[in-house]
């Protein structure tokens, strides 16, 4: 077993897990915050995305034990109160969502994203959402949120 | 956060911060975990299964085999496809036992199933099954397994032919034939593809003794059609299975049926007195989720000097797997049927369907659910003979669309057309897509040492004609007044809450955060139909309207008595009744409220209507370049202009066509399923092997609309959902054709890809050296 103590979203947490727990499932079976979702088991998809001391990291990659002593931000520690990070607005103005299981993968990469590059272009964005799978929207309304949400953070 | 969110879908806030719930955030207490061990063969015998080491593993509660399946006579599936053929044959269904019994038949198929206390430690007690299997030969291609000395699937269906129907005069056809100036015969596939919604399957199923009864915790596309089947295959009465149902991450018709995995679920709550969870991983998903597509289809399109059509002749091998899922048949079948003659007046049509069992996972409907396969071979058909004939691809096109005057147009097979006007929609299309400027475009890619071609696709669909011959909605007052919608829909994307809620708010005239929708609610006695088939915003969000209606009128007897006037004195609008002479009024939702908590809410009502089918249809153009060192295809451009009927929300049907578009892009460029032909192995199992589209892969579309507004329903809808996918299979393929056919090239199947393409352009540019 091992013991973990890390920061989620501004909360210290402190848990006992399996070795072999990945940091997805001390996020949803552990914390109860499911918003991380899971849609692959090749880190393929990019459904699990959350950020690991402020860098984007495929949550199904990774050992819980490895984010000891870390920060994470999920999908449900972006919005401030009732304010929408401006990447999760964009995502709704933008319609870049249908069915939403990859969004929260899909708007914790563009976050990531728009940190190392406040204004990519359109090769940028398709590079950098390359390890983030929508099987709804065809991409074109998220290309256009991060767009709109690298415009807002100017 | 609400305000400035406030002209966005409504599902959105819940979805982007992280609060949908989707089945595998669903949890019961005291639950247990099933992991399915699935066998690594794909045509064998089971020999023996020893499970009992796996039931010392730590944790290991139960361990189900093929045994339990047959005990509890979990193998019948139900079948969408119900007619028979011209000799009364009906479809032959081989049983399908919830856990494989006696005989596997496809890699991944359900051996056993371990139940634990955790996901964990059933999972790692499936290597502790001990099962001999003995190999049986393989076949994994359809045409292959409808030929003689093909191995044999199941033991009722010789040939593995399951069924063989055919439609429209073979004799009137025959004699067109012979009387026409040219005909172009071509054969094409429709590959198999695997659906991948980003949401893996999942349920938790839990039994209650007392009633003998279960709760079923599943992604899903709608609670009737899925109470309908759990209990055609479980034998268990409708009213003992309560379903909860809740966000869907995507579906394409693969969330459309039961599963094997679903019965077995229940065997094992009901045997073990606890809830029982599963969460697919994604490569089970690639194994045992249904398939979509995997059709083989030749045709023939006779026509005269003038290029004018005279019959079409087609003959569809249609590979269902190993077993037939409920969607699967109907999809491959009864649909392209449907739309056998396209948007073209072809007086003599004539088609034939094979249905075959191969050693693969089963196929169930998928996006448009054989509506683009159909399409797609009439409109390669359609493509080829205007090369054939050196005649303009549009211009073809134009002398033999249905004209304006002749609908409703009864094809010569199952079909009757709603109203539609293709040349509006062509001229549209080709003017947006600038079609007479495409030299230019040419000239400029092949400067850039690119082949660029343009494809057009002018393509119908039939939707909406539900499997229950009616949608019902109520609306009903909660106790606080408030308004809410029900349906037995249920979105997996498509945005319910926020168009329904619309067209409620619209008819009322009062705000759109009024009104909320409920979907697939348990317990609320509503029929109609689930959401599939392009169909749910014709016919359940028609009789939003309806109900909306009825509200109205319902309402102002009620609303006469609040203001002290006869009812024929009280007139409505914009969400307020008031007296003729303006002196006083109130407003609908206030009335409602004045009543809140009587029991039953005296405005609760039942609203209900029967929508018949409806054709979205439009044209596409695509540009396609290829760079002919590489191989690697790129979409230049993409011009959609379709007709879905009247639109509600511009935003959401922009976003379907989005998606459809890009879906079909993945079909045409990347995504493909391959089971080795010798050992029935599928070797794309994974998003590494398995070509998902990507950003950019569509980087734009240019969207406009033709709109024809429909008769069936008081919308005017169409529906748009797979309209997308049925117009885009053959703009890109035949744009890419296009870019190809000087250096030789005739023919071209799906998938191009890269490795495809760099083959085909090689051996042309050798054949031209020789």
């Amino acid at each position: 077993m091992a013991k973990i103590e890390l920061t989620v979203n501004g909360t210290r947490e402190a848990r006992e897990v399996e070795d072999r727990t990945l940091l997805v499932d001390l996020l949803r079976d552990h914390l109860g915050l499911t918003g991380t979702h899971i849609g692959c088991d090749t880190s393929q998809c990019g459904c699990c995305t959350v950020h690991v001391d402020g860098r984007a990291v495929k949550s199904c990659t990774m050992l819980a034990a490895q984010a000891n002593g870390a920060t994470v931000v999920t999908i449900e520690g972006m919005a401030k109160g009732d304010q929408l990070h401006p990447v999760q607005q964009a995502f709704t103005d933008c319609h870049a969502l249908q069915c939403g299981f990859c969004t929260p993968g899909m708007i914790m990469a563009t976050a990531a994203l728009l940190k190392d590059n406040p204004q990519p272009t359109d090769e940028e964005i398709y590079h950098g959402l390359e390890g983030n799978l929508c099987r709804c929207t065809g991409y074109i309304n998220i290309v256009k949120a991060v767009k709109q949400a690298a415009e807002t953070m100017k | 956060m609400s305000e400035k969110h406030a002209a966005n879908r409504r599902e959105d806030l819940r979805l982007i911060t992280g609060r949908g719930r989707y089945s595998s955030d669903m949890n019961l207490p005291g639950q247990l975990h099933a992991s399915f061990l699935r066998c690594d063969c794909a045509h064998a015998e089971i020999v023996a299964i020893n499970a009992k080491p796996a039931l010392k593993r730590p944790g290991v509660v139960a361990v189900f085999t093929g045994e339990d399946a047959m005990a509890a006579g979990y193998k019948d599936f139900p079948n969408l496809l119900t007619f028979t053929n011209r000799a009364g044959a009906t479809l032959i269904k081989p049983e399908r036992p919830v856990i494989a019994h006696g005989r596997v038949r496809f890699v991944g198929e359900t051996v056993a199933m371990v139940v634990a206390e955790s996901a964990l430690a059933a999972q790692d007690a499936l290597d502790a099954i001990e099962v001999t299997y003995k190999d049986l030969p393989v076949v994994v291609d359809a045409e292959a397994a409808l030929a003689a000395g093909a191995p044999q699937l199941h033991t009722n269906v010789p040939g593995n032919l399951n069924f063989e129907w055919d439609t429209g005069d073979a004799a009137a056809v025959e004699q067109a034939f012979k009387q026409a100036a040219h005909i172009t015969k071509l054969k094409v596939v429709s590959p198999r593809v695997v659906p991948s919604p980003m949401e893996p399957r999942a349920a938790v199923i839990g039994y209650d003794t007392a009633t003998d009864s279960y709760d079923v915790y599943t992604n899903s596309q709608g609670i009737i059609m899925m109470r309908w089947q759990f209990a055609a295959l479980t034998g268990v009465a409708e009213e003992k299975l309560r379903f909860h149902l809740h966000d869907v991450g995507g579906s394409f018709g693969q969330r459309s049926a039961v599963y094997p995995e679903h019965g077995a679920l229940m065997i094992a709550a009901k045997k073990l007195g606890r809830p029982v969870k599963w969460v697919s991983s994604r490569s089970e998903g690639f194994l045992s989720d249904s398939h979509g597509r995997s059709l083989i289809m030749a045709g023939e399109l006779a026509m005269d000097r003038d290029g004018k059509f005279l019959a079409a002749r087609y003959n569809f091998v249609c590979d269902m797997g190993a077993y037939l899922t409920p969607t699967g048949t109907a999809s491959h079948v009864r649909n392209p049927a449907i739309c056998t003659t396209g948007v073209y007046k072809i007086p003599a049509l004539y088609a034939n369907f094979r249905v075959a069992m191969t050693n693969t996972a089963p196929i169930a409907a998928y996006r448009g659910a054989g509506r683009p396969d159909i399409a797609y071979v009439v409109e390669r058909l359609v493509d080829q003979a205007a090369v054939d004939l050196k005649i303009d691809r549009a211009e073809l096109r134009r002398r033999n669309f249905i004209p304006l005057n002749e609908f409703p147009y009864k094809t010569p097979t199952m079909g009757v057309y709603e109203a539609s006007d293709f040349n509006g929609c062509l001229a549209k299309a080709l003017k947006a897509a600038d079609w007479d400027g495409f030299a230019v475009r040419r000239e400029a890619a092949r400067k850039r040492g690119k082949l660029r071609g343009i494809g057009l696709s002018t393509t119908i669909e039939g939707t909406a004609a539900g499997m229950f011959p009616k949608d019902q909605i109520a609306i009903e007052f909660d106790a606080q007044g408030r308004l809410e919608v029900f349906t037995v829909a249920l979105s997996q994307g498509q945005g319910h809450e926020t168009t329904f809620a619309q067209v409620v708010a619209d008819t009322l005239g009062v705000d759109a955060h009024d009104v909320t929708l409920r979907e697939s609610v348990q317990g609320k006695n509503i029929a109609g139909n689930h959401t599939g088939g392009s169909r749910s915003l014709v016919g359940a969000g028609s009789i939003c309207k309806v109900a909306a209606q009825k509200l109205i009128e319902q309402a102002r007897p009620l609303a006469a008595e609040a203001l002290e006037l006869e009812p024929s004195q009280v007139e409505y609008a914009k969400g307020v009744f008031s007296a003729r002479d303006g002196t006083k009024s109130v407003g609908l939702l206030e009335l409602a409220k004045k009543h809140a908590g009587k029991n039953p809410h005296p405005l609760n009502l039942v609203a209900e209507g029967s929508v018949g089918a409806t054709f979205p249809n439009g044209c596409h153009v695509a540009e396609v370049e290829i760079d002919p060192e590489t191989g690697v295809s790129e979409i230049a451009a993409y011009t959609a202009c379709d007709d879905s009927g009247a639109v509600i929300n511009h935003a959401i049907v922009e976003g379907q066509v989005h998606g459809g578009v890009a879906m079909g892009a993945g079909q045409v460029f990347g995504e493909r399923v391959f089971y080795d032909p010798a050992s029935g192995q599928l070797l794309s199992g994974s998003f590494s092997d398995y070509a998902m589209p990507r950003a950019g892969w569509v980087r734009n579309i240019n969207i406009s609309e033709h709109p024809v507004i429909s008769k069936v329903n008081v919308l005017g809808a169409k529906g748009v959902g797979e309209a997308g996918c049925t117009a885009s299979l053959s703009s890109l393929v035949t744009a890419a054709l296009d870019a190809v056919r000087p250096l030789g090239i005739q023919h071209l199947d799906m998938p191009l890809t890269a490795s495809r393409m760099w083959q085909v352009i090689q051996q042309a540019q050798q054949a031209k050296v020789k």
